[in-house]
């Protein structure tokens, strides 16, 4: 599924691909600009967090023109005086007029790397009204955002996470090449599929995913035949037909049966008596506690 | 600078990477001997290094450095090493007196100032100048080494404040300048809860935007004479496989051994 997502040229909306400082997910971000690239589409990215080359590599190279790189990654603040796009900029209005102002392809993706950045200088409930603005303005038919789960508090997470169509989260595996994501699709009828698959994301950002990764012979062994624990042993475990029936006829001891129950009901002969001579200070009820008890 | 940590990350003063970002972290432990060896090193490469000591003297490091055979105040003298001694410069600070020209460096000490921007813009002066000035020495590649960054928390500076200003040095000398940032951030086991002021949320998020991580942490079992505790190091770089490896470490007198676990010579 996590292919037809990013390379879905369907409906559109809001994809967030979440990742940790375990493993990142720029990777899944590249694959996702790259075949937004192959559809003809033109690719806004605003990019806080890493330069314009890093993004650019390995980018199909017949429409790297349609890409349109914003950097907000050299002055975001305007320290330096030689801003682009600053972090204040980052509202619907502003993004809409960037997007419009470029020649129009097919229809625009726009890219945020990442919403991590953004939300240190503006309040989540900010965020989450221009994003959806910007997903119903119509300038842009896709967004595709990077947020860094371990960043934020779990709340923020999932309130950023509830605009979005498409939910992807990436996380490690030990010590492993690939890494598992899981993915939540929320389609127009409402329907949620949700899918885990295993994924690289290869040199030349083509996407390979197993669907399960074989764990290595444990799968195999359950299919083997039951091996009998009872062969191959220098002394004798199997049981002839005769003891079989004798084992069968031995009363457990603790087994509560007829005979033994009959035997404790009866009044033993002999068996000692109790005089009980009460003091002043006892309290001796003559009534008999276990009357009530129906034997 | 530590012949064997540098055959271990594959480099050495004549042949190292550039543009990275090394984000050493301590949790435990003291990984300050690994700032001896990163501003021993650089200064053997021949780099132009600015040095943020926020924590210690400037003779502190130079004792040290002695021993590691580098010379600060040669150094600071020919003009390769500009270290900003924060320590000296904030009672002045602090107390009102206008005369340095750090003081601007140091505006994080008066509150309400929240950013970091006046630090930032004494970095950018000491790395930005090319060597042209001094005739005949060029230096390399430009080095930010920062001791540490977890006591501007302690200063009351936000988080933010703190990743707004490595945003800017990693823009400015890692990618602009190609030249490479070492920051230390030191944190307490205690802030394990999700605080967004605490030195663990700095060091997640610094993770996320370093090249290469160094965790140097005690030993699990306790304290020990011959092994002082164990490094994670951490290959994050871009295009590099997401690498871990773990070695165990103890500090001499003149340098540090590296050593893969369990093959301590006091063990073996």
């Amino acid at each position: 599924m996590l292919t037809e997502v990013l390379q879905g040229s369907d409906s559109g909306g809001i994809v967030i691909i979440r990742d940790t400082s375990s493993y990142s997910g720029r990777d899944l971000l590249k694959y996702c600009i790259n075949c937004a690239l192959k559809r003809e589409e033109d690719v806004h990215v605003l990019g806080f967090e890493v330069p314009e080359q890093e993004l650019r590599s390995e980018l199909d190279s017949n429409n790297k023109h349609l890409f349109h790189f914003h950097n907000a990654y050299s002055d975001p603040l305007g320290w330096r005086k030689q801003s682009s796009f600053t972090v204040e900029q980052f509202s619907a209005e502003n993004i809409t007029r960037l997007v419009r102002e470029t020649k129009h392809a097919k229809a625009s993706v726009l890219v945020i790397d990442s919403l991590s950045w953004i939300e240190r200088h503006h309040n989540p409930v900010a965020i989450c009204q221009q994003l959806h603005k910007l997903k119903k303005g119509g300038a842009i038919r896709t967004i595709c955002c990077l947020l860094h789960m371990d960043l934020h508090q779990q709340g923020i997470v999932e309130s950023i996470c509830h605009l979005a169509n498409t939910v992807i989260t990436v996380t490690a595996v030990n010590n492993a090449l690939y890494a598992e994501a899981k993915t939540t699709h929320r389609k127009k009828s409402g329907k949620v599929m949700q899918e885990e698959e295993f994924f690289t994301v290869m040199e030349n950002l083509s996407l390979s995913i197993e669907k399960r990764p074989s764990q290595s012979g444990h799968a195999q062994v359950h299919s083997d035949a039951k091996v009998d624990p009872a062969s191959n042993l220098t002394f004798n475990l199997r049981l002839s037909e005769v003891e079989r029936e004798a084992k069968e006829k031995v009363a457990l001891p603790f087994v509560f049966s007829q005979e033994k129950k009959s035997a404790l009901l009866k009044k033993g002969q002999g068996s000692g008596r109790i005089i009980y001579e009460p003091d002043a200070n006892d309290d001796f009820d003559e009534e008999d506690p276990d009357d009530d008890l129906d034997i | 600078m530590f012949p064997e940590l540098n055959s271990i990350l594959s480099s050495s003063p004549e042949n190292f990477t550039e543009g990275e970002f090394i984000l050493l972290s301590d949790r435990q432990a003291d990984a300050s001997f690994l700032i001896h060896h990163y501003l021993t090193f650089y200064l053997r490469a021949r780099c132009r290094v600015c040095f943020l000591g926020l924590v210690q003297s400037f003779s502190h490091y130079s004792v040290v450095s002695q021993r590691l055979g580098v010379n600060l105040t040669q150094a600071k003298e020919k003009g390769q090493l500009v270290f900003l001694e924060a320590l000296k410069a904030s009672p002045g600070v602090l107390l009102g007196d206008e005369s340095s020209d750090k003081t601007a460096a140091l505006d994080y000490l008066r509150s309400p100032c929240p950013e970091l921007r006046g630090l930032y813009e004494f970095v950018w002066n000491s790395l930005s100048r090319a060597g042209g000035e001094d005739a005949a020495e060029s230096w390399g590649p430009p080095v930010l080494i920062i001791d540490d960054l977890s006591v501007l928390l302690s200063l009351g500076v936000s988080a933010g404040a703190i990743l707004d200003f490595t945003h800017y040095c990693q823009a400015t000398i890692c990618s602009q300048l190609q030249g490479s940032m070492i920051a230390l951030v030191r944190c307490d086991d205690e802030e394990y809860d999700e605080d967004e002021e605490s030195s663990n949320y700095l060091l997640k998020a610094l993770s996320h935007q370093c090249s290469l991580s160094l965790r140097v942490e005690g030993l699990s079992t306790g304290y020990c004479r011959d092994i002082h505790g164990q490094v994670e190091i951490w290959w994050r770089g871009r295009g590099m496989k997401n690498q871990r490896k773990i070695f165990q470490y103890k500090v001499h007198d003149k340098g540090a051994s590296f050593f893969a676990p369990g093959t301590s010579r006091a063990v073996l």
